[in-house]
């Protein structure tokens, strides 16, 4: 069944060397198969491989890098305002994509666009600037090195208007810190695969849009009673008020008392003093004001001030868990100033926070085992809750300044220059690993080990599930739960929404499948876009085996298998091999993939066909 | 009894629901550039969220400078007679909180008229920074931490019936007992 309505099937296509600017079209069989967000990236990122025989250096002019709003982004339904940034990532080389919330991705719609492209690179460090239908590269030199607050508002003044959305990179994009994120709304960002850095790499400071048209709906009265229905779901919930209140940093408490919260770069699972970065100290002394994403019940964000001491008048939105874990507990640091402080330097220079957080710990935990000498270091020691030294090795990231500038290569760097530390570091394909310690869970580890973009949660988080189910849990229900997560979790990335109300709220997904068919006009069951969202994994996972990833690269870290947890509800727990390769094998025999990890070859012929142009 | 839409920039938390109510509602389109009230946010100096809407204003600056007559206050609400507007936009301008929007699709501004008497955005904000108040009780809550900041309060915690709770009173300096 066609799409009939919920695109303006236009994509928008940008070559920085050569400036040429031009919308094409977006065929019905493009916008049905790929429905949109990582869908249209994923195809879009495809297609460009193809088209360069596979050889693409991730901060080269020729990767491409996708921009892309879901169908359902902008419209009246919860937590709408996601966009995702999808690209060959600079963090693993392979298949990358980031999302990001606020308003972007709803002001590339109303500005007519479905999926935009960049590739090339500007001689001269630029902006782009879409303003409704007219695109236009304005060369800024004057935002170099400027921090994301600082560009947004020169930008801001140059343009002569503050009713536009801003996208925008820090220094560390410029510099091409392989885990550089996209920095929107002040202090939203696509952290994760590096996107920033491929954005610095193509000599691009921010994308700059403006649009005002209406968003295409088919039934828009359908869609209207469908969401008030979810809305109404969501504000009657007893956890409601309290996820406006705290958002996700009632996740402190719970992952250190579960044991599974890194701390001390993951050598132990709990915090003792967890209560001095926890959601009740942030309520009691930091927090003034919730803040929301588009069409959003839940208002997750905090924006906190830091209103005496050494830190005063630092403000920052956040930090939510993962930044508060990753510059917290898992760097010692147990005050809540401090990490509101580091969580500000990371989202003004623009770097990621959990691979910031992983690598300072890497660091810290090297230099205690003496695995990096005080020389390494630039003569300057460090150790678990030094705040100045951390707040000293986050400039030098940005900047990669000294041991900075091997820490800004990412786990794969650092692992390059100092072999040994590839026992200390929690990375998979060569990106740091989330929040969740997967020693805990042997679930978490096949979620982090088969995830498209490396070892983060976005794909699948079963952990809270296995703690709860204990040893009755079978591997094929483990298996089973990773793979439903694999297709719903992408699948909001598709559509272009969070998936927080369903996760955290437990919003049933089956309203989704009645948004989408609301909203585009093409009847479809969740069970359909699952199905859909299916097909979009064995193509990244395509991606990744063409790039040369098999079955040797779908594995865990040294400690995940070596070193058990020290401390903590988890104590002693580590990832048995042998079992986990067990539950591998098991996981691609459901996927239908050989046993090196490769998709069907029909994946690649069905996502081989020429769709996008109309 | 006249009533006021007002909006508590403290509990905002600039999710837009409210404009792409008012645009669903007024105009059938999901379009929150074409909503009468619109969430301005600031960032980081100051931190500040504030649904921007119309006043109704009882001697409104909009309806003088309309040069047709199209803008009039009829009870409680500033009506545009939309026959007769010429879509010069001038009550766009004149309006003292930038209160009234227009948009390039449009042939008349677009402006809040409290949807009747029973405003949607007050029903579907979901942080409640949307009221819809009696005049009198207008910067109520104003006055009331006007009050409070002149109280110096002291928190004492105690145990009723095994429960932990909280009372707080304030406490009066010495030199004023002396």
């Amino acid at each position: 069944m066609s799409v009939k309505s919920g695109y303006f099937k236009q994509s928008l296509h940008v070559d920085l060397t050569s400036g040429r600017c031009e919308r094409r079209g977006l065929s019905d069989a493009f916008l049905a198969r790929y429905v949109g967000g990582r869908g249209f990236g994923a195809k879009m990122v495809w297609d460009n491989l193809r088209a360069h025989d596979f050889k693409i250096d991730p901060l080269g002019p020729a990767n491409l890098l996708v921009i892309a709003p879901g169908p359902l982004t902008g419209a009246y339904l919860p937590s709408s305002g996601k966009c995702s940034f999808i690209s060959i990532s600079p963090a693993t080389g392979v298949y990358g994509d980031s999302s990001i919330g606020g308003t972007l991705g709803v002001e590339l719609r109303q500005a007519g666009i479905d999926a935009l492209g960049i590739t090339g690179r500007a001689e001269r460090l630029s902006i782009l600037w879409i303003d409704e239908d007219e695109t236009t590269i304005l060369p800024m030199p004057e935002l170099a090195g400027k921090t994301c607050l600082e560009a947004e508002g020169l930008i801001k003044e140059r343009l002569g208007t503050h009713d536009i959305k801003v996208a925008v990179i820090g220094p560390a994009g410029e510099s091409l810190v392989r885990f550089a994120c996209v920095n929107a709304d002040w202090s939203r960002n696509a952290g994760r695969s590096g996107m920033g850095a491929v954005l610095g790499s193509k000599n691009l400071k921010a994308v700059v849009v403006r649009g005002t048209k209406d968003l295409p709906v088919h039934d828009l009265a359908a869609l209207v009673a469908e969401a008030d229905k979810a809305y109404a779901y969501m504000r009657s919930h007893k956890y409601f008020k309290m996820w406006q209140r705290e958002g996700l940093m009632m996740v402190m408490e719970y992952a250190s008392a579960a044991g599974i919260l890194p701390t001390h770069n993951f050598k132990d699972g709990t915090f003792p003093r967890v209560g001095k970065i926890n959601g009740e100290t942030m309520l009691k002394g930091y927090k003034i004001g919730d803040t929301a994403c588009f069409a959003c019940a839940m208002s997750c964000g905090n924006i906190n001030l830091v209103k005496q001491g050494k830190y005063v008048g630092t403000v920052t939105e956040g930090p939510e868990y993962e930044s508060c874990a990753m510059l917290g507990s898992n760097l010692g640091v147990d005050s809540f100033a401090a990490v509101l402080h580091a969580n500000q330097l990371c989202d003004e220079l623009g770097m990621d926070t959990i691979s910031t957080g992983s690598l300072i710990g890497a660091a810290i935990e090297g230099y205690e085992k003496g695995v990096l000498s005080l020389a390494d270091l630039d003569g300057q020691p460090i150790t678990w809750g030094d705040e100045s030294a951390i707040m000293a090795l986050i400039h030098k990231i940005a900047r990669r300044e000294g041991i900075g500038n091997v820490l800004a290569d990412g786990a794969r760097g650092v692992i390059r220059r100092w072999p040994e530390m590839h026992k200390l570091i929690l990375h998979v394909k060569g990106m740091e690993q989330s929040a969740y310690d997967s020693r805990a869970a042997s679930s978490m580890a096949l979620a982090y080990a088969t995830s498209d973009i490396g070892a983060h949660h976005t794909r699948a988080w079963t952990i809270a599930k296995e703690i709860e189910q204990g040893k009755n849990w079978s591997d094929e229900e483990k298996v089973d739960l990773v793979i439903y997560h694999q297709s719903l979790r992408p699948l909001f990335d598709m559509l272009g929404v969070c998936r927080l109300p369903w996760i955290e709220l437990g919003l049933n997904e089956q309203h989704y499948a009645r948004f989408y068919s609301a909203i585009t006009g093409r009847e479809s069951t969740l069970a359909e876009l699952l199905e859909q969202s299916n097909d979009i994994y064995n193509l990244t996972r395509l991606i990744n085996t063409r790039l040369g990833l098999g079955r040797k690269d779908d594995a865990m870290p040294y400690k995940v298998y070596a070193c058990p947890i020290q401390t903590g509800a988890t104590a002693g727990k580590v990832i048995d091999q042998a079992s986990f390769e067990r539950l591998l094998e098991l996981y691609y025999r459901k996927r239908g993939w050989d046993a090196d990890g490769n998709p069907p070859p029909e994946a690649e012929r069905l996502h081989s066909e020429c769709l996008p142009a109309a | 009894m006249a009533r006021k839409l007002a909006a508590i920039p403290e509990l905002c938390s600039g999710c837009r629901i409210c404009e792409l109510t008012c645009a669903i509602g007024h105009f059938g389109v999901n379009n929150p550039k074409k909503s009468a009230i619109r969430v301005l946010v600031t960032y980081p100096h100051p931190v500040m969220r504030l649904p921007v809407v119309c006043s109704q204003c009882k001697l409104p600056l909009c309806a003088d400078a309309c040069p047709v007559g199209a803008l009039r206050r009829i009870e409680q609400v500033v009506e545009l007679d939309k026959s007769s507007c010429i879509s010069c936009m001038k009550c766009v301008e004149a309006c003292p909180f930038g209160a009234i929007y227009s948009h390039g699709a449009l042939d008349y501004p677009v402006k809040c008229d409290l949807c009747g008497g029973r405003p949607k955005c007050v029903e579907k904000c979901p942080k409640g920074a949307l009221r819809f108040i009696p005049e009198q009780s207008l910067g109520e809550s104003k006055r009331m931490n006007n009050v409070l900041s002149y109280t110096h309060m002291k928190e004492i915690e105690f145990t009723e019936q095994g429960q932990q709770r909280t009372i707080r009173y304030a406490e009066i300096g010495k030199e004023e007992l002396s």
